[in-house]
């Protein structure tokens, strides 16, 4: 599905990628550590499009098609979902109102009907229970005046509204609670199917304890310094970093 | 200022229908005007705002006409209760009010309440004031007696159009609200013509005891015109002002809003969302006193600037001696849309009191790039993230109109105005 090419990336001139290679199939979770600035956050965010990173060599493509031009709504109708690290406040914005944007945007992209407000309001209903929100967040401004955790649990639920093909979590576990944590975890392993993909990007090992993850990499200074099964997840718990650093 | 000496006596309301008490007070507020003349940058309260151009050009009252139908895109905001005036002509056939309404004339007001007409037509701080005193031609007294509810809204429409030449326009509006009443007043002006002209309105509102005011105020004059107006809220022991001012036309526009909480437990609210585009420049110039204990007051004004508009914000909270226990807060957002536009934002506090509640504060930006990010990141395109963003700024300014087809039909010239002002 993912397949990351020798990627390399700068912000205002700064190497922060230095070749990145990576395939994710379908039906897999790769989850990706690392520490702060070893560049877990741009690598995501470069896979969703956002502008203010540089690709300066190197190629990404999904389900085979190179996406480096393609921009970010594209990408988000093709499938591909970011659940943002620091979840965006939209002052004035009605979250239903956005959610509902979205997904008709999406289904517009599909050639499927758009969905009224009858029907858009049975499913997001089922869906807020999944990540255990109540109706009161749909009807307040997107993120706005949300808890860390309620912002998170907003990014889960528009991934499993807008079911794309391609989630990548940019440290959605970070700053959860255990209570929080079980709920996006069981929300990742509700959306998880053959022909979906995940990566999940964490400084912990916490979140893995309740998914099952297929592949664990390490990304040190810009590149994949060790790859592993879900072991190598427990083995830098015990032992930190240290050990990786060349 | 020689056209304006030139047509002085030619207003149908020269002298209020006779009275030479009048006329002398006419003359002196023209007197007093002409003693500084069109406010320029010089003035320190203008000088962002500079009319002395008027000086060099030539405005004369219209013509009288009538018209059988409003065109469209007017908004039916409402049918019953409405005020119509056209190129400054009260249009009898458009126009309906229910009795539960007192309407009079300027003239009549005059003969019921001379005191009230000599206070306004006394010499005033502000220059457009004195002009209007002195050149006033069109207008009219609202009236709500006392107990009275007024569910369906109060529409006054000054229409300018089908005009040949640069016209003038100086309505006063005076509307008082009665002891424990409730309205909505419209006053709304709306210009479609890219003739010059020059609308200098003064409206004066009184809020009496316990009464309660939703004043909308519409500019959507046309784009060549001038708009000048002086706004004056008087509010008495637990009056409560919502007032919301929308100012999309003109290609000058400015206005002076006056707000005196004159005795205890009145409340005040005040929002306003500016839109400006080409070179429009708009520009309020506000101030609150806050003359007695225990009253409220809230500004929110909101600016959308795009390319070489400017927009202007002045805003004093006055809290006199006597004010304690007020609470008074000032709000000014300015969204700039392109390089080019500008905005300049003063909001002022002056406190004689010492147990008071008081905030204000202003704030200058751009759309938020991580916002368009993270909307274009769930699939709608770049239009519709800014669209929705700056959408999403104005709404808050809107949440004060609580008359459902006024909040409708702002959304819609919201929306219009947006789909016409390139946002790429």
């Amino acid at each position: 599905m993912l397949e990351i090419k020798d990627l390399k990336a700068a912000i205002k001139g700064k190497e922060i990628l230095k070749g990145i290679n990576l395939n994710v199939n379908n039906g897999e979770i790769h989850a990706i550590m690392g520490r702060n600035g070893s560049g877990k956050s741009t690598l995501a965010n470069i896979i969703a499009g956002r502008d203010s990173y540089e690709v300066t060599d190197g190629n990404i493509l999904y389900n085979n098609k190179s996406i480096i031009d393609d921009t970010p709504e594209n990408r988000a109708l093709e499938g591909i979902f970011m659940s943002f690290q620091y979840p965006v406040i939209i002052p004035g914005v009605n979250n239903a109102y956005f959610l509902k944007a979205a997904l008709n945007a999406k289904r517009k992209h599909q050639g499927k009907p758009e969905l009224d407000a009858v029907k858009f309001l049975d499913l997001i209903r089922k869906k807020l229970k999944i990540v255990g929100m109540g109706e009161k967040y749909l009807h307040r401004a997107v993120n706005d005046g949300f808890s860390g955790g309620e912002k998170k649990r907003n990014e889960i639920l528009q991934m499993i509204t807008l079911e794309p093909n391609l989630a990548i979590l940019d440290e959605t576990d970070s700053g959860l609670d255990i209570d929080a944590l079980k709920i996006v975890a069981e929300g990742v392993n509700k959306y998880r199917s053959d022909d979906r993909a995940i990566i999940i990007i964490t400084h912990y090992q916490r979140i893995l304890r309740y998914l099952e993850v297929d592949h664990v990499h390490v990304l040190i200074d810009g590149r994949i310094a060790k790859s592993g099964g879900e072991e190598l997840a427990e083995t830098i718990e015990e032992k930190g970093y240290g050990w990786l650093d060349s | 200022m020689k056209f304006l000496e030139k047509e002085i006596n030619k207003s149908p309301l020269f002298g209020l229908n006779g009275s030479d008490t009048i006329k002398s007070l006419q003359i002196n507020a023209f007197k007093e005007f002409t003693r500084h003349g069109f406010p320029n940058r010089s003035w320190e309260d203008w000088k962002y705002s500079d009319f002395s151009l008027l000086n060099n050009m030539s405005f004369r009252f219209g013509l009288r006409k009538n018209i059988s139908t409003l065109p469209n895109p007017f908004p039916e905001i409402n049918n019953s209760n409405r005020i119509v005036f056209f190129n400054g002509y009260y249009q009898k056939d458009l126009s309906s009010i229910s009795n539960q309404i007192s309407i009079e004339t300027i003239g009549e007001t005059y003969k019921s309440n001379p005191e009230l007409i000599h206070e306004i037509f006394s010499p005033h701080a502000n220059p457009f004031h004195n002009i209007n005193s002195a050149m006033i031609n069109t207008g009219l007294t609202i009236i709500v007696n006392d107990n009275e509810i007024i569910n369906e809204p109060i529409h006054i429409i000054n229409y300018t159009s089908d005009i040949d030449e640069p016209i003038m326009n100086h309505p006063l509006f005076i509307m008082k609200i009665g002891n424990s009443s409730e309205a909505t007043i419209i006053e709304h002006y709306y210009g479609s013509t890219n003739i010059e002209y020059w609308l200098n309105a003064v409206t004066k509102i009184e809020l009496l005891k316990n009464s309660s005011l939703n004043h909308i105020r519409l500019q959507e004059d046309g784009n060549s015109s001038y708009h000048v107006a002086d706004t004056e809220y008087i509010l008495e022991k637990d009056a409560k002002l919502n007032a919301f001012h929308y100012v999309s036309g003109a290609n000058k526009y400015r206005q002076n809003i006056n707000v005196n909480l004159n005795d205890i437990g009145a409340s005040s609210s005040i929002n306003s969302l500016c839109l400006s585009k080409l070179k429009q420049q708009h520009d309020h110039f506000i101030t609150v006193n806050h003359l007695k204990e225990k009253c409220i007051s809230n500004q929110l004004f909101k600016y959308i600037l795009s390319d070489a508009s400017s927009g202007i914000f002045n805003g004093k909270v006055i809290v006199k001696k006597d004010a304690q226990q007020t609470n008074a807060k000032q709000t000014t957002r300015n969204l700039i849309l392109n390089d080019k536009a500008v905005a300049h934002s003063n909001p002022q506090l002056e406190i004689y009191a010492d147990d008071v509640k008081c905030s204000h504060g202003s704030s200058t930006g751009q759309l938020d790039d991580n916002a368009i990010f993270y909307m274009r990141s769930r699939g709608l395109d770049f239009k519709t993230a800014h669209l929705l963003l700056i959408n999403g700024f104005a709404k808050e300014a809107l949440k004060i109109i609580s008359e459902k087809n006024i909040n409708q039909y702002v959304n819609e010239q919201l929306s219009y105005w947006l789909e016409n002002t390139g946002v790429t």
